[in-house]
């Protein structure tokens, strides 16, 4: 009897399951999952988890405006250093003209875009708040909740891309326009994809404060679109920034 | 499943509208981008048919074409392309089986953005359509080939198809590209916060791995071929010139609007875009037979943890390579040099995938189904493609080599032919939980040898072509001595291609017969471990909605020594 044997037997049993840990502890938050050992109740977890989600939502399509931008700096920078072939001379030559860019009016419409940032950020903290009164079953003071901060982000919003199209119209009455030159063609790219991605934004806002004037029972929704979007806004501000220092520093 | 879980089948009724065309249940999503994907997929081959025709006998009479003209050649070459990768490759993988099985192998009730992922699906049919429309306007289909380089692409006057066909595609694209962030976003979202509890990243399946990496993989392409479409698009609408070289010569004209930019900016940022996708082509395609051939082999996964590896070192080495499909643009040595190592790393992750599949299948007790014959095909489709694919990534030799149908051989063997078994593969397998009743299996194994020998007497062939130095894209080389000797070959391929496609038939009456009349299908026909399994088949519209699963165990436990069952459910 190989006595031996039996020994090597019991310790090559296969591990079970192919990888990984046999028993993973029980802890909170696994993927998402109630799992029942909370002690808060359910439906405030259940929404917390619900804007985790949203959350890492938008974090992922700003993960995707950034790469939008990204390209095109990577194409600014390529394309202001290749210059172009002339045939009739038969040589490189370097075409870029740097832009003068119409500074104040910028400045103006950044200011604007800081402003919007502040009375979004203002408008979740306030329903923010809102929602934790309501959980504890007290009536918020009416005080700051009352004033519409977030009908002022969306006025100031569109005020940024009225700004945005009075830069546009000042650059064109120079004779200015898309295809007069590589940089001109960089800047209404950058500014005009960014405007894109605001007025998706200003969109969600929109949808936000129009609807806690006419719905006030889907009051929850509203205040997730305002936090999602608060995150999201942010960047618009932040990628805003970065564009306008590359416009500035490397003109070209 | 422990017999007391409390699943009702009372369906849940929605309103026809709600539930078939404009639903928000993942599953319902799955089957529509299975049959959108079906659609395309004809198309495709039925373009591919028409060009290979042309090839054997460049001056035959097609019925409903008449004689293929050289327009037609490239536009069709252009619409099997596109239709192909896009709307097949990176649409049923993902987007179809992803859709319907993601959350169900998870635990989840649902995507986490189900009116997103509805919106995705509505953005690719959209997409579908808009590419559709190019053949039916004037001039017809682009010319310029699934990867639209520019200046070809960017100016309306370089031939027939490149005025509001190209226009078309670029738009069809663009949407193509929204679709897949949309559901990209809403892959990762599922995956990182909509697990059951229990259900740690090491107990997942290897799908939902490859569907997981793939979405990241989708996430970061998309996003740059999206910015490429649109400078395309402004470059050929707008007046702009970020591709259009200057001093530009079409048909002897000189392009005078255009003050000069790159088209190897198009090249970089487009297989920037263009390299990754082919892994999000393949990478679901190797989870499918990752699990598969566990679940027909009755063993756990050989290596669990090294596959995981695996996919996650082919996703982000997809990244740094895309270099080595433009060696004969022109490149500096050094850089050539640098992609071409990168290249050959893919390699390593690779062999560990194979070797790992083969270990699998290796002393099992192996039931030979059809999923499991189409994951077996997939391995070896996988090998055959994959080793010129270290042949090709020496710039010296690709210099040679490019262009020519060695590559056409390459590609379609390791991404086309083998992203298609994985899906045959699937499709034979996830049917029961789809449809609620089994495919034939004769006609599946059937189907299974046509189309493999099929496969390779298409693509073997190639490899010769190309080192025979045959261009690929060209519609007619009658004239060209070297090439009229290879005759003989394209008609041989061209046989064979007639006769696999026309097998394909056998795959349709089998879907479409087994779908209404096949063998019901109980809750777990394969003896499975995965979630999926402990729903009645099919998938009942709720899902796991009303009770949530708990999972105990990893996601291959098969052969337990010393059990009265062979498998142990994960939730049980």
């Amino acid at each position: 009897m190989p006595v031996v044997g039996d020994h090597a037997e019991i310790e090559r049993r296969p591990k079970l399951g192919g990888g990984g840990p046999g028993k993973i502890p029980r802890r909170r938050g696994y993927g998402g999952g109630d799992d029942g050992d909370h002690d808060q109740p359910s439906e405030f977890y259940g929404r917390k988890q619900r804007l985790r989600t949203y959350h890492v939502g938008v974090a992922l399509c700003i993960v995707c405006v950034t790469i939008v931008f990204i390209v095109l700096t990577v194409a600014y920078v390529f394309r202001q250093g290749m210059g172009r072939y002339d045939q009739t001379h038969a040589r490189w030559i370097h075409d870029w003209k740097p832009l003068a860019l119409p500074y104040l009016q910028l400045l103006i419409n950044s200011l604007v875009l800081v402003l919007s940032s502040i009375t979004l950020e203002t408008a979740r903290r306030s329903m923010a708040q809102k929602t934790e009164f309501a959980a504890m079953g007290i009536v918020p003071p009416r005080l700051k909740t009352d004033f519409p901060w977030l009908g002022m982000t969306v006025l100031l919003g569109f005020a940024f891309l009225a700004g945005q199209l009075v830069v546009w119209n000042n650059l064109r009455s120079q004779g200015v326009f898309l295809h007069s030159n590589p940089s001109s063609s960089f800047f209404y790219m950058f500014t005009g994809l960014h405007a894109v991605h605001l007025a998706g934004g200003l969109i969600v806002l929109l949808y936000a404060a129009c609807g806690s004037w006419m719905r006030r029972s889907r009051f929850e929704s509203q205040r997730i679109a305002v936090e999602v979007t608060g995150w999201y806004w942010h960047f618009m501000g932040l990628l805003w920034f970065g564009i306008f220092a590359l416009l500035h520093f490397a003109k070209g | 499943m422990p017999a007391s879980s409390p699943i009702s089948t009372a369906p849940v009724t929605r309103p026809f509208l709600r539930r078939y065309l404009f639903s928000t249940d993942h599953k319902m999503i799955g089957r529509q981008y299975f049959f959108l994907s079906l659609a395309a997929v004809l198309v495709g081959a039925l373009l591919s048919l028409l060009m290979r025709i042309h090839l054997a006998w460049p001056h035959a009479k097609v019925p409903f074409v008449g004689e293929i003209k050289p327009e037609n050649y490239l536009a069709f070459l252009t619409m099997h392309g596109t239709l192909m990768v896009f709307f097949v490759l990176s649409t049923v993988p993902q987007n179809g089986f992803g859709t319907f099985f993601l959350p169900l192998q998870l635990g989840a009730s649902d995507m986490a953005f189900p009116r997103l992922n509805m919106a995705g699906f509505w953005t690719t049919l959209i997409s579908f359509l808009i590419l559709l429309l190019a053949f039916f306007v004037p001039g017809g289909a682009s010319l310029a080939g699934w990867t639209q380089y520019a200046p070809l692409s960017a100016l309306a006057n370089a031939g027939p198809g490149q005025g509001v066909g190209t226009d078309l595609w670029l738009v069809s694209i663009g949407l193509f590209c929204l679709s897949s962030v949309l559901s990209a976003v809403n892959f990762i979202t599922t995956t990182l916060k909509q697990r059951a509890p229990g259900m740690g990243f090491m107990r997942m399946p290897l799908t939902c791995w490859a569907w997981f990496v793939t979405a990241i993989l989708s996430l970061l392409a998309f996003s740059v071929l999206t910015a490429a479409v649109i400078m395309l698009l402004m470059d050929r609408n707008a007046g702009t010139s970020f591709f259009v070289p200057g001093g530009l010569m079409v048909s002897g004209k000189a392009v005078v609007d255009h003050t000069g930019g790159s088209p190897l900016l198009w090249q970089h940022l487009f297989w920037f875009f263009g390299h990754p996708e082919v892994y999000i082509a393949v990478l679901p395609g190797m989870g499918v037979t990752s699990h598969l051939l566990s679940v027909f082999a009755r063993k756990p996964v050989f290596g669990y943890k090294a596959m995981v590896g695996a996919t996650i070192a082919i996703g982000a080495l997809g990244f740094m390579v895309w270099g080595h499909h433009m060696f004969a643009s022109g490149m500096d040595p050094y850089a050539g040099f640098a992609f071409s190592t990168l290249t050959t790393a893919i390699a390593v992750p690779s062999a560990i995938k194979t070797f790992n599949w083969v270990a699998t299948l290796y002393g099992g007790r192996i039931r030979f189904t059809t999923p499991l014959l189409f994951s077996a095909g997939f391995v070896s489709l996988f090998i055959t493609g994959g080793l010129t694919g270290p042949l090709l990534a020496q710039p010296a030799l690709d210099v040679y080599l490019h262009d020519t149908y060695f590559v056409v051989a390459h590609f379609h063997l390791i991404m086309a032919m083998a992203g298609l078994f994985a899906v045959f593969a699937a499709t034979y397998f996830w049917f029961p939980k789809m449809f609620g009743r089994m495919m034939n299996e004769r006609l599946g194994r059937l189907h299974f040898w046509i189309t493999l020998f099929g496969s390779y007497a298409i693509f073997m062939p190639m490899h010769l072509l190309g080192i025979a130095g045959h261009p690929r894209r060209y519609s007619d080389l009658t004239g060209v001595q070297y090439v009229t000797a290879m005759a003989p070959l394209q008609r041989f391929i061209t046989l064979a291609a007639i006769v696999t496609i026309a097998g394909q038939a056998i795959f349709l009456v089998n879907l479409f017969w087994s779908m209404f009349r096949g063998t019901v299908a109980g809750a777990n026909p394969w003896e499975c471990t995965t979630l999926e399994w402990t729903l009645p088949s099919p998938a009942p519209a709720q899902g796991f909605s009303d009770h949530k699963p708990t999972v105990a165990h990893g996601p291959y436990e098969y052969s337990i020594p010393g059990a009265e069952q062979d498998f142990l459910m994960q939730d049980g």
